[in-house]
C-alpha cells in the first residue's frame, strides 16, 4: 500500500474514533508495514495491519482479533471493540421512487 | 398513474407556516392541493385557519406528527388518496404542515418507506419557514429550527413585512446553514408558489460550499472528478448508515458510476433511510463530477471524503486482482 493510501485509513480510523466518541491515537505501528497502533485514553492497545493477499489484521493487547475483508468489517469490529455503546445504524432503503 | 407530488412545511413556532398555507391555497398556481395538518396540543386551530374546502384540510390531533402519529399520517395519506381514486377529492399535490416542534426527518422517513403510500406518493421538498422578526432568537435558542432550516430544500423567508432579512443578516446566516436552499421571501404570508413546488431533487444547485457549522449543523459538499464503482457507492451508504445513524440528516447527490457512464445515479436519504437509487438519463447540467451533499450534526467533511476515497481504493484493488 502506497504511503498515501496508508496515511488515509490511518485518518479514516481516527475519523471513525471521533464519531464513535472514543479518546485515542492512532500511530504508525514500528513492527508492522502499513500497520498502525490504536490506543485509547482508558488504556486499551490494537494493532491493524494489511493482510498479506487482502483484508485487514486485528489485534487486542496483542491477541489475535482475526481478519476482515475490508473496511467495513474494519471498523465494525473496532467499534465493538473499542465503542460497543456507541449508536449504530443499518441502511434502509424505502419502497417510494425517487424521481 | 404518475405518483403524487408531496411536500413538507416545516418551522418553527409562530413561524408563520400555516398564514403561508392559507395564502397559497388562494394561489392558482397550488391549486388542486389537499393539505394534512399537524398540530401539537389537545385542540388543534391551524386547521381553522388554512382556507381550503373542507375536505381537502384534514387534521391530525393528539401529538406530534415526528413522534406519536407517524402512523396516523400514513393512514390519513391513504385515505385522502382512496378519496381522490373515488373521485370525492380531486387534488394534484398534498402539502404537509407539521407542528413547529416536529422534526422532520422521521416524517420523510415514514414517506420514504411505507408501502401502503409509496407508490403513490413522492416526496418532493421540504419547505421550511424562519421568521424574520423573530428567527434569529429562534436560531440562537431552539437547535431544532436550525435543523429544520438545514433539511430544507426551500426556504421562505416570513413576515418580511416586519424585517429586512438581508439588512438584519438573517438571509446570509440561513445561506450559511443551508446554502444549497432558494430562499423566498414572503410578505404577508404571500409568496410565489410556482416556485415553491415543482422541481426535483437534482435539479437545485449543488454548491461546492464551504463546512459550516451551527448549533452543531454542518453542511457541507463531497467532491469527486473520478467515477466511482457502484460497490464502493453501496459500501459507502451502508457505512455512514452504520456508524453515522442520527448524524446524519440529510444526504442527496449526483454520483457517476463507473457502471453507467453517461447517466449519473441520484441518491437521497434522510438518516439511515434512502430513497432506492434513480438513475437519470444524461447529466443535467455541464457539471460531470460526483457531488454529495451532506448536513449532519458533527460530522466531518475529510473524514467522509477519507472514507469514500479508502472505499474505493479497496474496491479497485479487488476488480484488479
Amino acid at each position: 500500500m502506497s504511503r498515501h493510501k496508508t496515511a488515509r485509513v490511518a485518518r479514516v480510523l481516527s475519523g471513525a474514533l471521533r464519531v464513535w466518541g472514543v479518546s485515542a491515537s492512532v500511530e504508525r505501528d514500528p513492527e508492522r508495514p502499513a500497520g498502525f497502533v490504536l490506543r485509547t485514553q482508558s488504556g486499551i492497545r490494537m494493532q491493524v495491519a494489511p493482510a498479506a493477499s487482502r483484508g485487514w489484521l486485528v489485534w487486542r493487547e496483542g491477541r489475535s482479533l482475526g481478519v476482515h475483508n475490508g473496511l467495513p468489517g474494519l471498523l465494525r469490529s473496532l467499534r465493538q471493540e473499542l465503542a460497543p455503546e456507541a449508536a449504530t445504524g443499518r441502511l434502509i432503503i424505502g419502497s417510494q421512487s425517487l424521481l | 398513474m404518475s405518483p403524487l407530488p408531496v411536500s413538507v412545511v416545516t418551522g418553527f413556532l409562530g413561524s408563520g407556516k400555516t398564514t403561508l398555507l392559507s395564502r397559497l391555497l388562494r394561489d392558482p398556481a397550488a391549486a388542486r392541493t389537499a393539505v394534512i395538518v399537524n398540530e401539537f396540543g389537545e385542540v388543534g386551530l391551524d386547521h381553522l385557519l388554512v382556507e381550503a374546502s373542507d375536505e381537502e384540510v384534514v387534521l391530525l390531533e393528539g401529538g406530534c406528527l415526528c413522534c406519536k402519529v407517524r402512523g396516523d399520517l400514513v393512514r390519513t395519506a391513504g385515505h385522502l388518496l382512496a378519496r381522490r381514486a373515488r373521485g370525492a377529492a380531486a387534488f394534484d399535490r398534498i402539502v404537509i404542515e407539521t407542528t413547529g416542534l416536529a422534526d422532520p426527518a422521521p416524517i420523510l422517513q415514514a414517506l420514504m418507506t411505507d408501502r401502503e403510500i409509496a407508490d403513490a406518493l413522492r416526496l418532493e421538498s421540504v419547505i421550511a419557514t424562519v421568521d424574520c422578526a423573530a428567527g434569529d432568537a429562534t436560531l440562537d435558542a431552539h437547535p431544532e429550527s436550525v435543523k429544520q432550516a438545514a433539511l430544507a430544500d426551500r426556504i421562505v423567508l416570513t413576515k418580511a413585512d416586519l424585517a429586512d432579512p438581508a439588512q438584519s443578516g438573517l438571509a446570509e446566516r440561513v445561506r450559511r446553514i443551508n446554502p444549497s436552499a432558494p430562499q423566498l421571501t414572503a410578505l404577508h404570508g404571500a409568496v410565489d408558489a410556482s416556485r415553491l413546488f415543482g422541481g426535483a431533487p437534482y435539479d437545485r444547485p449543488l454548491y461546492n460550499h464551504g463546512s459550516h457549522a451551527e448549533s452543531g449543523v454542518t453542511s457541507f459538499c463531497l467532491r469527486r472528478s473520478a467515477p466511482l464503482h457502484a460497490v464502493t457507492l453501496s459500501l459507502f451508504l451502508q457505512l455512514v448508515a452504520e456508524h453515522c445513524g442520527a448524524r446524519l440528516l440529510r444526504l442527496k447527490g449526483l454520483v457517476d458510476v463507473v457502471e453507467s457512464p453517461g447517466r449519473p445515479a441520484v441518491i437521497h436519504g434522510v438518516q439511515h433511510v434512502f430513497h432506492p437509487p434513480a438513475w437519470l438519463e444524461a447529466w443535467p447540467d455541464d457539471d460531470r463530477t460526483t457531488r454529495i451533499v451532506v448536513i449532519s450534526q458533527e460530522l466531518d467533511a475529510e473524514w467522509l471524503q477519507d472514507l469514500l476515497e479508502a472505499l474505493d481504493d479497496e474496491v479497485k484493488a479487488c476488480s484488479i486482482s
